[in-house]
């Protein structure tokens, strides 16, 4: 088995003992935050998704930009690859974000400046999602350049409670954070990390195949043509 | 006697401050009547007593982040059977041709 086949599982495996220990730490070996009470207990997913999800934007964007460039095969998967799971993070974000904020703030949904623009930057790559697989021949081009566009939106995301008046908590609040805290935000985002970095590895294997397998059909099909045009 | 009705009655002991007691020491209410605190305090240890064990928000998105990358694993699982089936019917048509 090759090294790409075999370090998902391997990824998996990590993930699978991580998971579990992270979240009898977080619940059994964490103190209940004094103000906000156990619904801080989010935190310690929430956050460590909310990183993975602008990391594999600003990957999904770089891969794009590589792709519009070059047209290399490679940087077309992992842009895919990169760009689906940055709906899923996305999306896991954007509902334990309001969640948290329904308990603590009293209202789900705020309007705050990183709230809209972690959306604006879910639904940009939904449109990128969106055009790569349904859109006409030549579409990979434009998605491309969506995709360079969503990954913009990183810095915004994360300035965004730095330049506007917001009821989201500053960066510095992951910074004095007590030990204690630390010590299960960690292992959070390692399993966090390993498994979107299986799923990942899955998914970019998986649309290499796929254009392989385009290739071949094509491939196919021309030598039945010259078959049938030489008799 | 005479003279002790003729001084008034005795000066009040001055309080004492000891600064290591201060913040501990007793300090009536004012300004509430007793109903009033007794409400206030009920709704304080109700407050707290929730959100120390306000599960059911934990629950749900923990929940949600879970189902999430269960649903896309199906489909990375339903997407890999297919191609799958696409490759055994190029290797079919190939062998047959």
């Amino acid at each position: 088995m090759s090294i790409t086949r075999r370090l998902p599982l391997v990824l998996f495996a990590a993930a699978a003992i991580s998971i579990p220990y992270s979240v009898q730490r977080i619940f059994l070996h964490t103190g209940i935050e004094k103000k906000m009470g156990t619904v801080q207990k989010i935190f310690y997913f929430h956050v460590p998704l909310a990183w993975i999800m602008m990391a594999l934007a600003i990957a999904c964007g770089v891969a794009a930009a590589i792709q519009l460039r070059n047209r290399s095969r490679m940087a077309e998967a992992v842009s895919i690859a990169t760009g689906e799971l940055v709906l899923i993070t996305g999306l896991a974000v954007l509902v334990t974000g309001p969640i948290w904020g329904h308990a603590s703030w009293g209202r789900a949904w705020t309007w705050d400046a990183r709230q809209v623009s972690t959306g604006l930057l879910w639904m940009i790559f939904a449109a990128f999602v969106l055009l790569r697989r349904y859109g006409a021949a030549g579409s990979e081009r434009l998605a491309a350049a969506l995709a360079v566009f969503g990954a913009v939106d990183v810095p915004v995301i994360y300035y965004a409670v730095k330049i506007w008046k917001t009821t989201h908590p500053t960066t510095d609040v992951v910074g004095s954070l007590p030990p204690q805290m630390w010590n299960s935000l960690w292992p959070a985002l390692g399993a966090l990390v390993c498994l979107t970095l299986g799923v990942l590895l899955v998914r970019i294997r998986q649309e290499q195949d796929a254009a392989e397998l385009d290739d071949a059909w094509i491939a196919l099909d021309e030598r039945g043509r010259q078959l049938g045009g030489a008799s | 006697m005479r003279n002790d009705l003729l001084r008034g009655p005795a000066p009040a002991p001055e309080p004492t401050t000891d600064p290591t007691t201060a913040g501990d020491a007793y300090e009536p209410v004012t300004g509430l009547d007793q109903q009033t605190v007794q409400c206030v305090r009920a709704c304080e240890a109700e407050a707290a007593a929730k959100t120390a064990s306000d599960y059911e928000h934990v629950v749900w998105a923990y929940g949600v982040i879970w189902s999430l990358f269960a649903v896309y694993g199906v489909l990375l699982w339903r997407r890999a059977a297919a191609q799958r089936r696409d490759l055994d019917e190029l290797r079919r048509r190939i062998d047959k041709g």
